[in-house]
């Protein structure tokens, strides 16, 4: 397979190949680069990866623990969440999905799609995230407020009904 | 071979203008394949199938991300009775299995059709312990009145007079009298079988009627009940007598539904691990007589069930497809002929792997 030159170029199509002997070598190449690559990749490399994933799992649930210091602020936890799973998703797709070793068409596919997904979530923004902004009253009667958390906690520190009866 | 035949009329364009392919320009005519993208059909296919996958999650996720945030009030995880940990250990066990597969691939790559058997029936079973504690979990919610959409969802928004009147409801719905004779019939038995378990369970009764149960609480002597059951039945007889009244204050209603299901204080949650507890005991009424089902108010909570049951829904339904991938696999000798698929399936599993990378942090910390 040595002789299929530069992987990361894909298949060199050949003057005169027959389109059966093209699609084989074009098959064969795209599945050689793996052998190869998975070489000195390995077992091992997918260990690594495994006890990455892991450790950034424990680092999110970390913001759930009490030692976690900006429980003030949640949106630097969430912050922090996203760029978690963010790396734990490329190493996945990087890794996993064998994306790492694969040829330029994996840009052709999976960017357009996270384009799309991107454009997708901004344009549900105004009708959706901002639905809430301006309401009917009478929506507004039978909506959830803060206000209502704020009773029920309250409620719930200083009930009347907690009491034993024979007070 | 479409592929082939597509490309016969630039064989000729070609010979026709330049002729340079001497040695068989007899009037053949020479084949050129251009592959579109160097990869076998199979994989080619799965990343297109995934790159939808991709736009059909993140309208998901995105939708989601939108509608929290753009919600005047969002429940708390502890507030709709998630299980952070449980969580984290699915999160777990799903990445252990995307090892497993992709160890199943490496084996069938150089042979070992046994050994990539073994992975492979190893990643069928994380796969169905994940989808075990998610059901786990949905039980959960569902004992706690938590459904998403109206005739069995107990949710309420707001502890308003809405709120009241529909524990109200619910507690003359518990009172109503048996009407005939099989209600009758049931009652008998409900009450043969608190008395005694063994002896109702041989006429084939597992569970007395919650209509006879609520007759029956009111009617029990103290000495039959726990300490929590007495205190239960106490505060029970009070919210009877509160939705009664018809000119409650809200703030009444949210004495009510704290009895009923309490909504635990973000200071009570922050001490770890505990996930229950607020100001007073952890237990509401509907914990102690599950049987009650009555309304609880958990504010936000039925945009929060439409969208978790919603998004886990077609996660597991994704779970479960490669489930079945991998069982019909199983039957398969996982050789290095069959590498392309394992690979294709592989891909797949480790897509699903992804989504609950995003799931478990916004469902469960966010």
């Amino acid at each position: 397979m040595s002789d299929h030159g530069t992987h990361s170029h894909g298949p060199v199509t050949r003057v005169g190949e027959s389109a059966d002997e093209a699609l084989h070598h074009a098959i064969e190449e795209s599945h050689g680069s793996h052998e190869e690559h998975a070489g000195h990749g390995g077992i091992g490399k997918y260990m690594l990866v495994f006890l990455a994933l892991c450790g950034l799992t424990t680092m999110s649930f970390f913001t759930y623990s009490a030692a976690w210091p900006w429980r003030d602020q949640p949106q630097v936890g969430w912050a922090f969440m996203m760029a978690v799973s963010c790396t734990k998703a490329m190493l996945v797709i990087l890794f996993f999905m064998h994306v790492w070793w694969e040829a330029n068409w994996k840009y052709v596919l999976t960017i357009p799609a996270a384009m799309m997904a991107i454009f997708l979530a901004i344009m549900l923004i105004p009708d959706i995230g901002m639905r809430n902004r301006m309401v009917s009253q009478e929506r507004a009667l039978y909506m959830a407020r803060g206000s209502d958390v704020q009773l029920l906690e309250r409620a719930s520190k200083e009930s009347p009904l907690a009491e034993p009866a024979g007070h | 071979m479409n592929a082939s035949a597509s490309s016969i009329s630039h064989g000729h364009a070609g010979d026709a203008s330049h002729g340079d392919h001497g040695d068989h320009g007899h009037g053949h005519i020479t084949l050129q394949y251009q592959p579109g993208l160097p990869l076998s059909r199979g994989k080619l296919i799965m990343w297109l199938f995934l790159s939808t996958e991709i736009m059909f999650f993140a309208a998901l996720l995105g939708s989601y991300v939108v509608l929290r945030f753009g919600a005047p009030v969002w429940p708390k995880p502890h507030h709709v009775h998630l299980s952070e940990p449980i969580g984290a250990f699915n999160t777990f066990v799903l990445i252990c299995s995307s090892v497993t597969i992709v160890l199943a691939l490496e084996a069938a790559r150089v042979n070992k059709a046994g050994l990539a058997k073994n992975w492979m029936l190893l990643t069928l079973l994380l796969g169905g312990l994940f989808l075990g504690i998610k059901g786990y979990e949905y039980s959960a919610k569902f004992s706690h009145g938590i459904y998403p959409s109206a005739p069995r969802s107990r949710i309420y928004e707001r502890p308003d007079l809405y709120y009241g009147s529909a524990v109200r409801g619910r507690l003359e719905e518990l009172r109503r009298e048996p009407k005939d004779a099989w209600q009758a019939m049931k009652y008998k038995w409900a009450v043969a079988w608190h008395r005694s378990p063994q002896a109702a369970s041989l006429h084939g009764w597992k569970e007395p009627e919650t209509v006879d149960r609520l007759k029956e609480l009111d009617e029990m002597p103290e000495a039959a009940l726990t300490a929590e059951q007495l205190d239960s039945r106490r505060k029970l007889q009070q919210i009877q007598k509160m939705v009664s009244s018809p000119d409650q204050q809200a703030f009444d209603m949210a004495v009510v539904a704290d009895q009923v299901m309490p909504l635990p204080s973000e200071g009570a949650a922050g001490a770890a691990g505990s996930g229950h507890g607020g100001g007073h005991g952890s237990h509401g009424l509907n914990d102690a007589f599950p049987w009650l089902r009555l309304p609880t108010v958990i504010p936000g909570g039925n945009m929060w069930a439409s969208t978790y049951f919603l998004l886990t829904g077609f996660h597991a339904v994704h779970v479960a497809v490669g489930l079945l991938v991998f069982a019909i696999m199983l039957t398969w000798k996982l050789n290095a002929k069959r590498a392309g698929a394992i690979e294709n399936a592989g891909l797949y599993w480790h897509f699903v792997d992804l989504v609950w990378i995003f799931l478990f942090p916004l469902l469960y910390l966010f």
